[in-house]
């Protein structure tokens, strides 16, 4: 612990340094000046079709203060002459608003019409009685399933399931969640701005060399690791919970819902600094970091409410409470446990990883990743080893397959499922294979006997780890009842098993036995998973 | 060949020899299906209109007192079906016997403020649709109550075509695809500037017969070509996809010039740094800082962009036009600093 702490301490003085002197004030200004700055004008530019519309206008009209919208005034005639030449797409001439009959114009029309009732409702709201200027009240009761068989209380009224709520039509939009996943998301800004200072780090001291030196002291990697990392995690939560306090959030209760969300966004920071060659390879894997993470947290976040799936990012939690409801323990570590999970798989790798030999040379990318793998496999008894790697790529494989279909969703219809079937089938078998072939090209493992078994334990850790995971998603998110049903089909459960275990001994046997490559191996293996799932969805038609 | 198009060419090089430039390929398709797909679909699941359009008849909505209230004339009118109740028991029973999603219990009109209770399933999903469609009669029969008490309103009679979708692929997705290359590039000029600083191999390069200012302007000019590649591949994959798209080559010339600044000001930060973590981190600030700077003085190029996409009469070559002038001044500049790289 001590010697963590003396790395960290190390690492806060060369941030002094790197910043420091006479420039850190300035730059400290000008980032504070630029942040405040371009959240304002974000803030106000954040409509949509952000200057899409020209509209004229004549007569006495309330001003438009919409950034969709550009104002010309013109007269009446001059205006109608403007709208047929196509030069405005809207004309308002006092009460009456002119337009043609084409998309463009109709499109005007409707954001001027989400405008203009938010401006009458203020003129109004200004100008008459509340009685009269808002006459309508909606109260709002929610009828509960148990009652389903018709009957009602005696005297007509329902059990109240949640409080009544009254409100007015015109001022209570209905629940939408975007607003919120918006203020959720501006907590992931700090984790990835910080942890990108915590990549160049590492790389920096690669670049010296100083990273060898350190590795001769009497630490180990691993507090390396965590010693460079604590400050940097230290100074994200900081800045957590300086946006909670500025957004009126729970401030603990941030920092429990983003603690796991900065760990993973740091265990993910840290494998660019262990594969990176060149300086551009850092710079596109962090892009391709910052993407799929904030498509991972903020996408599911939106449809919070929505679906009970939405619990696999952990901004939805955020969202929730900035609404104020509530959640418990089930839908906290439901997001939470992969995360940290990862973190630990990534500090595992990372200890591994950290050497001069890994670290230092140029190698093509898939030479890089394949060695990492033989040096994380083979540090332990392979016979758990090669399983385990099976279980824990498992939430990878997932995500990747999300991706997948992400993607194939553009494609025309009749290929989408081809293709995602495809893509998956190829993504599993690499996966499985991928760390029985590098043990074979160390040498580590030989006769047919081995890669038989190997194979059969890799498939049996995909197995458990697709249905652990399967188990847990519908366990903790859907009731239980849809979990017996998916597992209580006893023998079943072993065809699936078997059919892993043979794709990845045609995978590797194909490797060992002939000249082919591992891509085409792979293609082959992948190629006839294809054709066996193609199988059992035509068979369930 | 000259010693300018052979850095040009080397650079080239060394980025196809790397392939991580696959990734920043993947990650364009990435937002783009992103966006078309899944982005614009849940658009789509929020947006009232298409709900109606598909799904509106198949929406009971159960009333009582239906008969007496001007409510239903609402409700019908966007597409939702009304089943009349005369009681709320009855009301009920219906909800329960699945003849209605939703019950609404409206008294007549009357004189103060009139109340009405709306009864909603228990499900999250089926409820907030519910009040998501339910919200525009509501409001309309508000407006009518406030006619009725002699409240001038205006504008009421608005309806036009739902805008999402043209705002979104207009003011948000055709500018993050023709400008994300730019902001890559801006990355890699700095990348590969840095990294001959750091690995001490700057001096090795400029033994050969080119200039500080030639050496830069090879890497700008290279990054530049791998952006054009990228957003014109994007210009024709989307015309293809049946988008429309005005002043092509307008558009083209300003993503291409919107390249040339984001490399051009990314290569004066990191002369002027000389390391990578810092001029990365300032390059980022100042594209935010520029984003929100052009928005308020109103020169955006997205706003631009945007604009001669969709065919805008005001907006033509002359503000293209603009924004080379800025370019050729960035361009002055570098060349007066770069020669610092060497002190």
């Amino acid at each position: 612990m001590n010697k963590i702490l003396v790395i960290a301490w190390r690492e806060v003085t060369r941030i002094q340094k790197q910043f420091g002197s006479r420039a850190s004030a300035l730059v400290v200004l000008a980032f504070l000046a630029v942040l405040g700055l371009s959240a304002f004008a974000l803030w106000n530019t954040l409509s949509l079709g952000n200057g899409l519309y020209q509209i004229g206008i004549s007569g006495n009209v309330p001003p438009l203060r919409d950034s969709r919208f550009v104002v010309i005034n013109v007269d009446v005639e001059q205006g109608k002459t403007l709208l047929e030449q196509h030069r405005i797409d809207v004309l308002i001439d006092g009460t009456q608003v002119l337009s043609r009959q084409d998309e463009k114009s109709q499109y005007a029309v409707r954001a001027l019409k989400q405008y203009m009732e938010k401006a009458e409702l203020e003129r109004i709201g200004n100008t008459y009685p509340e009685a009269n200027a808002f006459p309508l009240r909606a109260r709002i009761n929610y009828l509960g399933p148990e009652q389903a068989s018709g009957q009602t209380n005696g005297d007509g009224t329902t059990s109240d399931i949640r409080p009544e709520e009254t409100i007015i039509p015109s001022l209570t939009p209905p629940p939408l969640p975007f607003q919120q996943v918006i203020v959720a998301l501006i907590y992931i800004l700090p984790i990835t701005f910080i942890s990108i200072f915590f990549t160049s780090s590492f790389m920096d001291e690669k670049i010296n060399r100083r990273l060898t030196i350190l590795l001769s002291a009497p630490v180990t990697p691993f507090q390396i690791i965590l010693g460079k990392m604590l400050p940097y995690v230290i100074f994200t939560l900081a800045a957590i919970a300086f946006i909670a306090v500025q957004t009126k959030g729970n401030v603990l209760l941030m920092l429990a819902i983003f603690l796991p969300t900065t760990l993973f966004i740091f265990a993910i920071y840290l494998m660019v600094p262990l594969f990176y060659r060149t300086f551009k390879d850092v710079t596109f894997i962090a892009m391709l970091v910052t993407t799929l993470t904030t498509a991972y947290l903020v996408f599911p976040a939106m449809f919070t409410g929505v679906t009970d799936l939405s619990y696999i990012s952990p901004l939805t939690l955020a969202v929730k409470m900035y609404r104020g409801e509530p959640f418990g323990w089930r839908e906290y570590l439901f997001p939470s446990l992969p995360m940290a999970a990862i973190f630990g798989f990534s500090i595992y790798a990372g200890t591994h990883l950290l050497n001069e030999e890994f670290l230092i040379g140029y190698k093509p990318i898939s030479r890089k990743i394949g060695d990492a793998i033989y040096l994380l496999m083979s540090h332990t008894k392979l016979y758990l080893s090669v399983p385990l790697w099976s279980v824990l790529v498992i939430p990878v494989v997932y995500m990747a397959q999300i991706m997948i279909l992400a993607f194939a969703a553009d494609l025309p219809l009749g290929l989408t499922l081809g293709v995602t079937l495809f893509v998956s089938a190829l993504v599993e078998e690499t996966v499985k294979s991928v760390g029985i072939v590098m043990l074979m090209d160390h040498g580590k493992i030989r006769c047919d006997r081995e890669i038989l078994w190997y194979a059969f334990l890799s498939a049996l850790g995909f197995f458990i780890g697709e249905k652990l995971l399967v188990l847990i998603s519908l366990a903790v998110v859907l009731q239980a009842s849809i979990s017996s049903v998916l597992f209580g089909t006893g023998l079943l459960l072993f065809v699936p098993l078997i059919a892993h275990f043979t794709f990845t001994t045609i995978v590797t046997l194909l490797r060992a036995k002939t000249n082919l490559s591992f891509a085409a191996a792979l293609t082959i293996g992948a190629m006839i998973h294809f054709l066996y799932n193609w199988y059992l969805l035509g068979g369930l038609q | 060949m000259t010693p300018f198009w052979a850095v040009v060419k080397r650079e080239l090089w060394t980025v196809i020899r790397d392939r991580t430039i696959v990734i920043s390929i993947l990650i364009q398709f990435f937002i783009a299906s992103f966006s078309s797909g899944l982005f614009l679909g849940m658009l789509q699941l929020y947006d009232v209109d298409t709900i109606l359009r598909f799904s509106g008849g198949a929406l009971r909505i159960g009333v009582v007192n239906a008969t007496a209230n001007q409510l239903v004339t609402f409700i019908t009118k966007h597409g939702m079906t009304v089943i009349p109740f005369q009681t709320l028991e009855q009301a009920q029973a219906g909800f329960y016997n699945g003849e209605a999603v939703a019950i609404i219990d409206a008294p007549a009109d009357a004189d103060g403020i009139t109340e009405i209770r709306i009864y909603l399933p228990e499900s999250n999903t089926i409820s907030s649709i519910v009040r998501m469609v339910i919200q525009e009669p509501l409001k309309e029969y508000e407006n009518y109550l406030r006619i009725q008490k002699g409240v001038d309103i205006h504008y009421t009679d608005l309806q036009g075509e739902p805008s999402i979708s043209f705002e979104f692929v207009y003011s948000v997705l055709l500018p993050l695809l023709m400008f994300f290359p730019a902001f890559v590039a801006g990355s890699l000029t700095i990348d590969s500037l840095t990294e001959e600083l750091e690995n001490n191999t700057m001096e090795t390069l400029l033994s050969a017969p080119l200039t500080v200012v030639g050496m830069i302007n090879a890497k700008v000019v290279s990054v530049v070509i791998l952006a054009v590649l990228q957003f014109g591949a994007w210009l024709v994959l989307l015309k293809l996809n049946g988008i429309v798209i005005q002043n092509t080559i307008w558009i083209f010339l300003l993503a291409l010039i919107v390249a040339g600044i984001t490399s051009m000001s990314a290569a004066v930060g990191a002369v002027l740094l000389q390391d990578r973590e810092r001029s990365q981190f300032i390059y980022a600030l100042m594209l935010l800082t520029a984003i929100a700077v052009s928005n308020l003085l109103n020169a955006s190029p997205i706003t631009t962009l945007s604009r001669l996409a969709i065919g805008d009469y005001y907006t033509n070559g002359w503000t293209v036009i603009a924004f080379a002038i800025f370019l050729a001044g960035l361009y002055l500049l570098l060349r007066k600093i770069s020669r610092r790289i060497m002190a």
